[in-house]
């Protein structure tokens, strides 16, 4: 017996649903990364419950773009294209994402997690009274269901919780950015573009008056990094950042840190890994005054090898490394600079 | 016009002091405190600075078990000028699509508002959803991640300064509407005494549990929400080595440790491989 329903839902038939969606955001003249990621994971998911995969592209100029999401992994792409879309706007956007998704009924509907995607994801679902997952590191499908399941790292913990959408459509989730490979871009996949002329009747109710771009030093972003010197809350200060950075300087690595440390204001967020940061992948990730919470572990999942550097012998960081030294940081990271050059004389 | 505020704030466990049975691999809850989500204290802070400003009222609404009324008090210690716990047993379970409908029907009995201000997320489900569903329930436009806020009283505009991953954004805001406040933008004002002790004379704090909401059974709580955690399992731990160099001194400490980098060419060191 189906359950009764919040009278401020309307009645769907899950049934209906089938397909999985990627929100393709554009950023100036290209899609986003985060997005272009997602299309490689709903492929997989796609695959497992015979389904197909599409990409939601919306703009006032973006029809140059709509092979993209076909080369990276997409059987379909809906286009709408409009003078009003000229300038991404949540509630304007969403609105558009919501009527296509009455039109057409996706099973699911996957967002990237980049600042925007936060954003816009939970008003399209919440339009469609729908649930929604923030943060999925993994999907499992079940192709006689024909359900998915969104898994994510719920609060502190090693544990991963596997959250379904009980009996509403579509199923949404958001990803962070990276925590997904890029597919690879095959530009002799072929695929069908569905032009919707979508005109929604709605006031964002916001209006852009400036947008200034922000000069990024060009700093290699963490999760391309090869060797990461991260730094924690035992760094006392963030003065304590500066031997890190000339460790990191040495070996050619990047600076990072701990959520305390961000928090505590010595590294900007965009460098914090974990659940609520980045996941890294570099060849060697330095831990530095880092106790090892589940969180922060979590993003370093993929570093190949992990050195923790820890006053306390029972930090859970050393389990969670390959090569672990006790002692505070302010001697051993100068005594490990040190040892670095003395062997870089003698070659 | 003076500016009718509400501010969203949760009741969240302390993360500081949480720890992690390691046997179980679960959270330790007992006899953890509870604070206001700190970003939370920071989308008060700008509730508060408008309110200097421009003039107006500020009204905090938590949905929370009884002991959250703790975080009402330290929030109309800080200047906000009344609080509303929504309180029931029959909120409890809920997802953020729950929340968010509880959250909004409560702001429309409020119903006199211009503007509702939420925190960047909270630190005990990271979601940032609540803002978004709220926005989509009351029909109003919002935007995320705001720096600096002013008011544009005679066209009754908020002004929103945002800072994305690569770009500083401004933009108009109609009223009403609903902004999220960036964490870290700022720096929430100390609880003052006599404000502390108004909220306990004056009881500026209201409890409207469902009778006074009056929403449907079906719409709030477990049963309103869609989402279920279907299962709970072990994240499976990466193996690693787990060599460790305890009693030595720094010098000796990083020789065992460079020597084993180098050997294992992790180090760029030339002719070190
Ligand atoms: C939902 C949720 C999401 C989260 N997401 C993240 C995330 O993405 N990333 C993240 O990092 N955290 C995250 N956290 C927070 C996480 O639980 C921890 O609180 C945090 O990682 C701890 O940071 P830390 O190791 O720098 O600080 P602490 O835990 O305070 O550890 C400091 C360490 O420094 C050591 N130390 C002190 N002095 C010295 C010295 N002189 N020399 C050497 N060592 C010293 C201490 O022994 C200690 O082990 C999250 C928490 C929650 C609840
Ligand atoms: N139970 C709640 N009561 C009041 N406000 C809340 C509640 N949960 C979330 N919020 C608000 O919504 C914001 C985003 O929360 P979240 O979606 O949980 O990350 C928070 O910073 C609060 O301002």
């Amino acid at each position: 017996m189906r359950r009764a329903i919040c009278r401020d839902w309307d009645e769907i038939n899950p049934e209906d649903y089938k397909g999985i969606w990627v929100y393709m955001q554009v950023d100036e003249d290209a899609i986003n990364e985060a997005s272009l990621q997602l299309l490689g994971v709903a492929r997989e998911i796609a695959d497992k419950l015979n389904s197909h995969v599409s990409g939601v592209l919306i703009g006032s100029d973006v029809r140059a773009l709509a092979n993209e999401p076909i080369y990276y992994g997409a059987d379909k792409v809906y286009l709408v294209e409009n003078k009003a879309y000229s300038t991404y706007y949540p509630r304007l956007y969403g609105s558009v994402i919501v009527e296509l998704a009455r039109k057409y009924k996706p099973l699911s509907i996957l967002v990237g997690g980049t600042m925007k995607g936060r954003e816009l994801a939970p008003y399209i679902a919440n339009t469609l009274r729908t649930g929604i997952t923030a943060d999925c590191t993994s999907f499992d499908a079940d192709p006689e269901t024909r359900d998915i399941v969104l898994i994510r790292p719920p609060f502190g913990a090693w544990m991963l919780a596997h959250i379904k959408n009980r009996d509403r459509r579509p199923i949404m989730g958001s990803v962070r950015p990276n925590v997904f490979p890029m597919p690879p871009r095959d530009t002799s996949r072929k695929g069908e573009i569905i032009i919707e002329d979508i005109l929604v009747d709605i006031d964002p109710g916001v209006e852009l008056v400036e947008k200034i771009p922000i000069e990024k030093k060009e700093e290699l972003p963490i999760e391309k990094a090869e060797i990461i010197v991260s730094g924690g809350k035992g760094l006392g200060t963030r003065e304590g950042f500066r031997s890190l950075e000339e460790l990191a300087d040495l070996i050619g690595g990047v600076v990072a840190g701990s959520r305390k440390a961000v928090d505590a204001g010595w590294i900007p967020h965009e460098k914090q890994v974990g659940q609520t940061g980045k996941s890294v992948k570099p060849e060697l990730y330095i831990a530095v005054a880092i106790s090892g919470a589940a969180q922060h572990v979590f993003g370093i999942r993929e570093a190949k090898r992990v050195v923790a550097i820890n006053i306390d012998p029972e930090a859970p960081i050393f389990d969670n490394a390959d090569y672990g030294v006790v002692g505070d940081y302010k001697e051993i990271i100068p005594a490990i600079i040190e040892e670095i050059k003395r062997i870089r004389k003698r070659v | 016009m003076p500016l009718k505020i509400v501010v969203g704030i949760k009741w969240v466990p302390n993360t500081t002091s949480v720890s992690i049975d390691e046997k179980t691999g679960t959270l330790i809850r007992e006899g953890v405190p509870s604070v206001v989500n700190p970003h939370d204290l920071i989308a008060v802070e700008a509730a508060l600075k408008l309110k200097d400003r421009y003039g107006g009222h500020v009204t905090a609404i938590s949905m929370a078990p009884p002991q959250a009324i703790l975080g009402l008090e330290h929030v109309i210690g800080m200047g906000v000028d009344e609080g509303i716990l929504i309180s029931d047993r029959a909120f409890a379970g809920a997802d953020t699509l729950a929340t968010s409908y509880t959250l909004a029907k409560a702001i429309e009995k409020i119903g006199d508002y211009d503007l509702v201000i939420m925190g960047h997320e909270t630190i005990d489900s990271s979601t940032a959803h609540i803002g978004a569903q709220v926005a989509s329930w009351l029909d109003i436009p919002y935007i995320y991640y705001a720096v600096n806020l002013e008011y544009i009283e005679d066209k009754h505009l908020l002004r929103v300064r945002r800072i994305l991953e690569d770009s500083i954004e401004i933009y108009n805001l109609r009223l009403p509407g609903l902004v999220s406040i960036a964490m870290h933008s700022d720096v929430p004002r100390r609880v003052s005494l006599t404000n502390k002790l108004r909220a306990r004379i004056e009881k500026p704090i209201r409890v409207w549990s469902n009778k006074e909401l009056d929403l449907d059974p079906n719409c709030i709580g477990l049963r309103g929400s869609p989402t279920v955690v279907a299962k709970v399992e072990f994240m499976p731990k990466v193996p690693r080595k787990q060599e460790v160099y305890k009693d030595g001194d720094p010098k000796e400490a990083a020789k065992w440790l460079v020597e084993r980098l180098v050997k294992e060419g992790l180090l760029k060191i030339p002719g070190g491989e």
